[in-house]
């Protein structure tokens, strides 16, 4: 179980014409992914929503809050120790087109990570050779015709499973999977999302899903949990269908009215909501962050910051003071 | 950027003045790439018609032909590849195939407008956008330079952009979203009339791309355009277009208007592709990848239909023969197991009837080397 308390991050970015600028990728964030659990972060680029995956998976520090795995505050170990811990969560990258070594074949890309943990765990070299064929056929892949091909020889939704594959090879706890599937043909993305779900239930791997596609976080699994993330703070939180059937946040309400219609299968959801402004014009720091792009804010949201929590009935947690449940993701059309 | 008040339109040709939107007519276009393996076609037999006034949306995964079919309309097909049958026709300027050096250079831009894939990485990062503006502006003779600026102010302007600002700034401080509409600015800063969009809203947040999606819907109908939009996004052809064309190894395997083709696909790929779109509502279940993986150029079947190897449907004559494109109201399939067809010939397809045959022939030619068939 991996969890974090307040965790915030900074970008400072010295020099350039207007001098040393700032960025708050991450403003105190709350999260816990529980065993075999499946939880997605949602929200725009910019968000944050990387910076926490990579922190998470340990390629990245944090500046403030304590992230706890297994039990052990990661602040209490010196950075050598906290390296077996953060092997047990793996990241799959958004490209599985650069995220493998072109000059090597698949069987290399396996074999160097395997032969490290054959060294660990006392197995002879014939283990390794087999544990990468049975990976490989994990991952819906044909060993044989896989192991001896380049990358360049496989289409980009086998590339992503063969990155699986590496990311099993050390046998993590969790795989932190950031855009997986944005780069892979349409036809094939709901099969690399049922790998992972189907990872979760025959190993028991959780999985952490990193997307803007709110639509794909579905596909996890129904017991997942959603994080809506608006500028390095998360805004709703809670089961995946409550929240896309019925959002309380405005933000997450403009995020859902913003996907495409498919006119003719489905007609538009009955409150949609637009935010006003753009991101990029959003600067003020005083009260909700939102504020400023809320077509329901009031002089209240401009000066007080809401905190995520429960209010109401409302079932999911949420950073608003003005909950209100909107339909605003499209429905199927009724046939004719 | 400074600018006074001056006569806007001394640069544009009177005949260029109050003109409409074109029609293109597509007949039978294939494009092949020279390989070591001799010539492959990435388009086949291609006939396609984007009437005036209308977005036609074109879909396809990776190695369809989409983006090779778009940039054969401004004959910028590069080697290795060429295009080697067939006519592009559009209204106002003929058949591009056969536009050749300062032709084709003038016809770019000023009849054809064209948003590349990528257009966030696809400006010149050590220029500000104004100087390449100008730079657009020399290189196709305009004389009024500043009418070209307040255009392009305007244009920004209309897309929700401080266009002074936008002109003074390089790549680099500008958002995904804000270059995506520099690039559609520049597409249509000379007045061109038939735009094409590639992939205009890919690696684009959703809510931007909804954005970007409304604009392209606006400036279509405000500056009277024919509009085409490649995208492997159904989402986005539901959003913006009037008609849809899927493509599949290079064909075009059913086209017809959006929510007729969205609503009640016929081709079995069509089918397989919508329900293999994770959605926000409905049955998890119900959802389902396509089996097999679309065609490389290197694999797509020489013979007999290109999309049988993954078809729930196929027969015995789908591996020898290939499929004509037969129409269905007002839709065109090319699918042997699509019951109906020319009888029920209407209205809309009337357009289309007379293609049908065209472009076969010539598919078939392209495709005469004999190729081994691998999955």
């Amino acid at each position: 179980m991996i969890t974090g308390q307040g965790v915030t991050k900074t970008f400072r970015q010295r020099g350039g014409v207007l001098g040393a600028r700032e960025v708050r990728a991450l403003r105190g964030v709350d999260f816990t992914v529980g065993r075999g659990g499946a939880v997605s972060f949602i929200g725009e680029s910019g968000c944050g929503k990387t910076t926490l995956g990579r922190i998470i998976a340990g390629l990245e520090g944090h500046d403030s809050g304590e992230i706890t795995i297994d039990g052990v505050a990661m602040s209490s170990l010196r950075p050598r120790a906290r390296r077996p811990y953060f092997r047990r969560i793996q990241l799959i990258h958004q490209d599985p087109y650069s995220a493998l070594n072109p000059t090597r074949t698949v069987y290399q890309a396996l074999l160097a990570p395997l032969a490290l943990r054959a060294g660990q765990t006392g197995r002879t070299a014939s283990w390794v050779d087999e544990r990468a064929g049975e990976l490989l056929g994990l991952v819906g892949l044909d060993p044989d015709y896989v192991l001896p091909r380049y990358p360049h020889q496989l289409s980009g939704g086998m590339r992503q499973r063969v990155v699986i594959a590496r990311a099993l090879t050390v046998d993590p706890e969790m795989l932190v999977a950031d855009e997986a599937v944005s780069m892979i043909d349409v036809s094939l993305r709901l099969g690399i999302l049922a790998l992972l779900r189907d990872l979760r239930e025959r190993l028991g791997v959780s999985v952490l899903f990193i997307t803007h596609d709110v639509a794909t976080a579905r596909y996890i699994g129904d017991d997942g949990e959603l994080y809506v993330i608006y500028r390095g703070q998360v805004v709703e939180r809670g089961p995946v269908e409550t929240i896309i059937s019925a959002p309380v946040h405005p933000y997450t309400q403009a995020l859902l009215s913003a996907i495409p219609v498919l006119h003719g299968l489905e007609r538009p959801g009955e409150q949609p909501v637009a935010p006003t402004g753009t991101l990029e014009e959003d600067k003020p720091d005083a009260g909700c962050l939102f504020a400023r792009r809320c077509p329901f804010a009031t002089a209240r949201c401009a000066a007080e910051v809401p905190a995520l929590g429960r209010t109401g009935d409302i079932p999911q947690e949420h950073a608003c003071f003005h909950p209100e449940a909107r339909s605003v993701v499209a429905v199927p059309a009724d046939r004719a | 950027m400074p600018s006074t008040p001056s006569d806007t339109r001394a640069d544009n040709p009177p005949d260029t003045l109050g003109r409409g939107a074109p029609g293109v007519r597509i007949s039978g276009l294939s494009v092949v790439y020279r390989t070591p393996a001799g010539e492959l076609p990435a388009v086949r037999g291609i006939d396609l018609e984007l009437p005036p006034g209308t977005i036609t949306g074109v879909v396809g995964e990776s190695g369809s032909g989409k983006s090779t079919l778009a940039l054969s309309l401004l004959n910028a097909v590069q080697p290795p590849g060429r295009i080697s049958a067939g006519s592009v026709e559009i209204d106002g300027l003929g058949d591009v195939v056969t536009l050749r050096g300062e032709e084709l250079r003038r016809a770019r831009g000023r009849h054809v407008g064209y948003v590349f894939q990528a257009a966030q990485n696809s400006l010149n990062p050590l220029k500000p956008v104004g100087k390449q503006l100008l730079d657009l502006g020399r290189s196709h003779g305009v004389a009024d330079l500043r009418g070209l600026v307040r255009e392009a102010r305007d244009l920004l302007g209309r897309m929700g952009l401080d266009g002074a600002r936008v002109l003074d700034s390089r790549q680099h401080e500008l958002s995904g979203g804000m270059r995506q509409r520099v690039g559609i600015m520049f597409a249509l800063v000379l007045n061109a009339h038939l735009v094409v969009l590639d992939e205009p809203t890919t690696a684009l947040d959703m809510i931007t791309q909804a954005t970007i999606l409304r604009i392209i819907r606006e400036v279509h109908e405000e500056r009277g355009l024919t509009t085409l939009v490649i995208t492997h996004d159904l989402g986005v052809v539901a959003e913006v277009a009037d008609r849809l064309a899927v493509m599949y190894g290079g064909r075009v395997v059913e086209q017809g208007p959006t929510r007729q083709v969205l609503g009640e696909p016929l081709h079995p790929y069509t089918r397989g592709l919508i329900q293999a779109i994770p959605r926000l509502v409905g049955d998890i279940g119900e959802a389902r990848a396509l089996p097999g993986r679309p065609p490389t150029l290197a694999t797509i079947p020489a013979a007999g239909c290109v999309f049988r190897e993954r078809c729930p449907l196929r027969t015995d004559v789908c591996v020898t023969q290939e499929p004509p494109e037969v129409a269905h109201g007002a839709r065109l399939v090319a699918c042997h197991a699509v019951e109906g067809g020319t009888g029920e010939d209407r209205a809309g397809a009337g357009n289309h009837g007379g293609q049908d045959g065209a472009g076969e022939p010539e598919g078939r030619a392209v495709t005469a080397g004999a190729r081994e068939e691998q999955v």
